[in-house]
């Protein structure tokens, strides 16, 4: 039998969107249809083809063994790290926390390596953003620097930045909005701005065409080593300066291209001295920026710290230098493929130390793992609360009934049995 | 496969950007173990003068290597309008992933967007499976 649950509106936690206007078809209990959801919705909410096993050593066990082969590994270990988190609900987050201070872990997440420093410039209220609700009813010039939302965020343009009619932009996209998009190739979000409102600039360079921008904006000749048109980025400062409610969405082109946020911050400082401009970090991974906001409520840092008698912070207490570095001696991954995402070279040393996998499904970490703990799918089947890319706390319920526990669930044992 | 059969094919030197691709993405919520996976991430999009460089034809697999690793993935276009030579794009995936350097200057993040490699043609060696990337 089919059920349509329609005015049953769910959340999907393919990305940091949250789009949560999903519908579902479901067939007994398992879901069969998902409705509203981009292609890659469809297929996290549908679950993968994958799903990991409970095992230690890598012969199948329940859960409760592999609970506490996990906390002995832990407990033996002098420096564990727990890593991954932005797949995991906010309630989840804080028990993992409250394992790395038991354990005297280090903590990290994946913005360790992304958008991190974006979130934490945020944070402490020295970079100026907005709702993704705002920009909908208000913005009028969307720049996209070094971010590819058709390709990330495939929802993001017509839910929120380009082509919705919000409060204050009735006329919509054609008439009443002007979409930017700076990047070093023409991305599928680049053909979508047109030539006119794209700019492809030189690898690395983000810098420089930033303070090209600063200078245009200074009525002064933007300069630029690798010769960008003039008459261009004069162009580009003028669209900028009339802007009624801007806002930038920055991905992990901008991010990785400076080497500190300092010619960013001059450029918003710049942009809000002639106008009204916003930033939204493009974050990836659906509760990335709860984990940001969870670890910095706990220790005033939004990633990177090392648990003892004080909580230490630094780039040598990343989950890459951790590993470069081999200052670790056992991890404990969650809902999070280090292997796959971190360049091979660091994550090698994963395979040596004792390694615990909590997941949905498989992976390539898992798969190297002497604990894999399964956990239920985040927003399918299990609930909880994660924040948005734009710092909006959205809740999660449950669709369908598991056997499996969530992530929540296993953290809070793996804590009580330490 | 031994490295020595493939000195003779032209090498070119590359600078190698990654990039997001939502049907990739949407492969690996499927299986990231899986046939489709593969097929999308284990690519690498050249300039059509650099394809013609490294005398190969498209859809042919190159060894892309540096001092971090080393993959076999099929060369594609990249199909932007632009001339781009000496730059190429790979999908972020365990395959970009094999050959970032862990150099990361103390910082904790790694250049997953500036990456330096050689590419040469695989004379029909087959893609690097995602368990042999190690
Ligand atoms: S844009 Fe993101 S949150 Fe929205 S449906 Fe697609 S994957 Fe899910």
């Amino acid at each position: 039998m089919v059920v349509c649950l329609s005015n049953n509106y769910y959340v999907c936690t393919g990305c940091a969107l949250l789009c949560d206007d999903i519908e579902v078809e479901l067939e007994g209990s398992s879901l069969v249809k998902v409705h509203s959801a981009c292609r890659k919705g469809v297929a996290r909410m549908k679950g993968c083809e994958t799903p990991l096993e409970c095992a230690v050593n890598g012969k199948s066990t329940d859960t409760d063994t592999a609970i506490k082969e996990a906390a002995r590994i832990l407990s033996n270990a002098e420096n564990p790290l727990i890593f991954g988190h932005g797949n995991s609900s906010s309630q989840a987050q804080r028990k993992a926390i409250a394992i790395a201070r038991k354990t005297g872990a280090y903590l990290d997440d994946t913005s360790s390596f992304c958008q991190g420093p974006i979130i934490e410039a945020i944070l402490q209220g020295k970079l100026r953003t907005c709702t993704l609700d705002e920009v909908k009813d208000r913005a009028d010039v969307i720049v996209f620097w070094g971010a590819d939302p058709s390709s990330s965020h495939p929802r993001h343009m017509s839910r929120y930045s380009y082509f919705p009619r919000g409060k204050e932009r009735q006329r919509g996209w054609e008439e009443d909005r002007t979409a930017i998009c700076i990047d070093v190739r023409k991305s599928d979000t680049a053909e979508i701005c047109g030539n006119n409102g794209t700019y492809i600039i030189p690898p690395g360079e983000d810098a420089e065409f930033m303070d090209a921008l600063v200078s245009g904006l200074s009525n002064k000749v933007p300069k630029t080593s690798f010769d960008f048109d003039k008459k261009r980025i004069l162009e580009l400062t003028n669209i900028l300066k009339k802007a009624k409610f801007g806002v930038i969405f920055a991905g992990l082109g901008l991010v990785y291209s400076l080497k500190d946020l300092e010619p960013l911050f001059a450029l918003m400082d710049k942009l809000n001295s002639v106008s009204s401009f916003h930033l939204i970090p493009m974050v990836g991974q659906y509760n990335m920026r709860g984990s940001n906001h969870n670890i910095f409520e706990e220790t005033g840092y939004v990633n990177r710290v090392k648990f003892g008698t004080e909580v230490l912070h630094g780039p040598e207490y990343s989950v890459v230098e951790a590993l470069k570095e081999k200052a670790v001696d056992a991890a404990l991954i969650i809902g999070s493929d280090p292997l796959s995402s971190l360049p091979l070279s660091v994550a090698r040393y994963l395979t040596e130390i004792p390694l615990i996998t909590i997941d949905p499904c498989q992976t390539l970490t898992s798969s190297k793992s002497d604990v894999t703990i399964p956990c239920a799918l985040a927003g399918v089947e299990s609930g909880g609360t994660a924040i948005r890319m734009d710092g909006v706390e959205v809740e999660m319920k449950k669709i369908i009934e598991t056997d499996r526990l969530s992530d929540e669930e296993i953290l809070t044992r793996i804590l009580e049995a330490l | 496969m031994g490295f020595g059969q493939f000195l003779a094919a032209p090498e070119i030197k590359l600078k190698l950007i990654t990039y997001r691709d939502v049907f990739q993405d949407s492969a690996k919520e499927s299986s990231r173990f899986g046939e489709e996976y593969e097929k999308l991430s284990a690519v690498i999009r050249l300039d059509p003068k650099d394809i013609s460089k490294l005398a190969i034809k498209e859809g042919d697999t190159v060894f892309v290597k540096n001092g971090s690793g080393k993959v076999i993935v099929k060369a594609m276009k990249s199909g932007y309008e632009e001339p781009h030579p000496g730059i190429a794009y790979m999908v972020n995936g365990p395959w970009s992933n094999a050959l970032v350097p862990d150099d990361t200057g103390g910082t904790g993040v790694p250049k997953f967007k500036d990456i330096e490699a050689t590419v040469q043609s695989a004379k029909g060696g087959k893609v690097t499976g995602i368990l042999d990337i190690f």
